[in-house]
């Protein structure tokens, strides 16, 4: 049984360092989730732990972690269905030369220069215990990733979705978030494979007919909670839970085919009917208690794990920095690059690879599961955590920078289709900030 | 095939397929390079309990039951603890196949007769990396006391969890 009072202490002190830090983060117009991820990092080892161990030894003791981190797996799972809710694959078709060279491009320079990176890193913060191929793949699916809800919100907030840089980014950031999660879910496979006695395409055909009996089967019965919407104007209580019973269902299925819990919560909200306002009603019902309860837990947990002191010595820091160098140079420079020989001015162009580079809370998820399948060391957790913080705090700033609003606004191209329709794709937080 | 689409067409194969062939050469080269021997994880340790409690700061280690080191790896580097026995603060370095790391009792040990504060223990083993399980052999010793014998020890390492990124 879990000490009860242990985990409602933590709560309460994660909600209120959370909220704190976050509101502290909202002042310099940073998404909130900046700010909170921030406030998991200061809760864990390398601020809290290394001021107060004893305080930090009562209020996280090791053996309370497992039942933060259960409540905060299933927050990530909630997340990963709404996250899943909010991408439109009709966003993704009839998109135009620069998206889709943008989207393609944006996913192989950050996961080349990545794989370029792995053969300097591997020797240095690997262990003979992984292969070189699925440490080398897991940096690149970590690094091309896209925190696609924190960018829809970002995008909104600014009044930019139905601008050109916002169809192109919303598009371009859909396709790498659907494209690296199938890599990861590959990596999974590829390493639980090598310890099971089931074969590896077994495991890959059992997968491959999940998803084909969710997308050509499943799919077409979800389309009846659109339906009572539609009739209703609202879902009752009851299909609320079936709908999340759905998703808990889907995340189970594809944990026992031997990936993660997450695909399966995210391919069942990949699948649910998109039409806009359906799509809000039931990101309104979700997100409040998943974004301002779950997900701090998650940030938490994931700074209980964090632990800067591993960044020691300044070799340490110089592959930490080199992390960030080339996570920024392959994501923000390939995916302005493509635009910009897609046609794109120059300084839109910049502005979608600053986009393009938010990682957010996304890589945190990513990270965490490199951690716990053990293809990533601690230390370079740590700076994969520190490389997602300041990808995600440079957008904001950059972007007003070089891509002031007043320029961007006076793009007339697909404004009035896209609005509506791009409306629902952004989670937020009850105060309106990004997730 | 129009200009737009020519241009589409170089673009695509110039930025997104030829890293892809890129890609699948440096997975190639990859395969060569070694990485430093895993050590990561629990290691159950076997030492002469007598020996290390004739150290200074031994009687506390000594008294532990079942002893184990737990090593939390990260390529050369790793941080090392004790599963069952008393708080210590410990980085440490793999060169190759041998493991040395430097441990700073915490204030509660070093209140242990003997031990005083500052004092430090040093722990230097090597790693058979071929043996199943594997397995290390090698000395806990006291910095600054010449006098002091140090205590041999030897331990094998746990089953990894099912879910290692391996080969």
């Amino acid at each position: 049984m879990p000490d009860l009072l242990t985990l409602v202490l933590q709560i309460a002190v994660i909600l209120a360092v959370c909220r704190l830090v976050g509101s502290l983060f909202r002042t310099f117009h940073q998404p909130r989730v900046v700010g909170e991820m921030f406030a998991g990092i200061l809760l864990g080892p390398s601020l809290l732990g290394w001021i107060a161990p004893q305080f930090s030894a009562y209020l996280f003791p090791s053996s309370s972690l497992g039942f933060l981190n259960a409540l905060s797996q299933v927050g990530v799972v909630i997340f990963m269905f709404l996250v899943g809710l909010g991408i439109n694959p009709k966003e993704l078709k009839h998109q135009s030369h620069a998206a889709v060279l943008t989207s393609h491009v944006s996913i192989t320079a950050p996961f080349v220069l990545a794989a370029l990176l792995a053969l300097y890193l591997y020797p240095k913060l690997s262990d003979d215990s992984v292969s070189f191929t699925n440490f080398a793949l897991f940096m690149g699916a970590a690094m091309s990733i896209t925190a696609f809800p924190v960018l829809a919100r970002i995008l909104s907030e600014r009044d930019l979705l139905s601008s050109r840089l916002g169809t192109v980014a919303i598009a371009c950031a859909a396709v790498d978030d659907v494209t690296g999660w199938c890599i990861l879910a590959y990596i999974v496979v590829l390493i639980r494979a090598a310890h099971q006695a089931t074969s590896i395409w077994i495991t890959l055909g059992g997968i491959l007919l999940f998803a084909v009996a969710m997308i050509y089967g499943v799919r077409f019965l979800l389309r009846g909670f659109e339906r009572t919407f539609r009739k209703h104007g609202e879902i009752s209580e009851n299909l609320m839970a079936l709908m999340l019973l759905l998703a808990l269902a889907s995340a189970l299925c594809t944990q026992r085919l031997g990936i993660h819990l997450l695909f399966g919560s995210f391919l069942m909200g990949a699948i649910m009917p998109k039409e806009a306002k359906f799509v809000r009603y039931v990101l309104d019902r979700f997100e409040t208690i998943t974004i301002t309860l779950l997900l701090p837990l998650f940030f938490a947990f994931t700074g209980l794990r964090t632990n800067i002191g591993l960044v020691k010595g300044p070799q340490m820091w110089t592959y930490c920095l080199l992390i960030i160098f080339v996570a920024t140079i392959g994501k923000l420079g390939g995916s302005m690059a493509a635009a910009r020989l897609s046609g794109m001015p120059l300084r839109e162009a910049a502005g979608l690879g600053t986009l393009m580079n938010t990682r957010g809370l996304m890589e945190l998820v990513i990270l965490n599961i490199g951690l716990d399948i053990k293809v990533i060391s601690p230390a370079l957790f740590s700076m994969m955590v520190l490389m997602a913080l300041f990808t995600t705090f440079m957008t904001t700033p950059v972007l007003e920078l070089i891509c002031p609003d007043r320029l961007l606004r006076r793009d007339p191209t697909r404004a009035e289709q896209q609005g509506v329709s791009l409306e629902g794709l952004a989670l937020k937080t009850s105060d309106g900030s990004a997730a | 095939m129009s200009h737009t689409n020519r241009n589409f067409v170089i673009a695509y194969v110039l930025l997104v397929l030829v890293p892809l062939v890129a890609l699948a050469g440096i997975l190639r080269v990859g395969h060569s390079i070694k990485a430093p021997i895993s050590v990561d994880g629990t290691w159950n340790l076997h030492l002469d309990s007598a020996q290390l409690g004739s150290l200074p700061c031994g009687k506390t280690l000594a008294a532990t039951p079942e002893k184990a080191l737990v090593v939390s790896q990260s390529g050369e580097s790793f941080v090392l603890s004790f599963a069952n026995g008393p708080r210590v603060a410990s980085f440490g370095t793999l060169d190759g196949a041998i493991l040395r790391a430097s441990l700073n009792p915490s204030a509660t040990w070093a209140e242990e007769t003997g031990c005083g504060a500052g004092r430090r223990l040093s722990l230097v083993a090597t790693i058979n990396p071929s043996s199943k399980p594997r397995s290390m052999a090698g000395k806990l010793s006291v910095d600054d006391c010449p006098s002091c014998s140090p205590a041999e020890f030897y331990a094998f390492q746990q089953a990894a969890p099912p879910s290692k990124g391996g080969h």
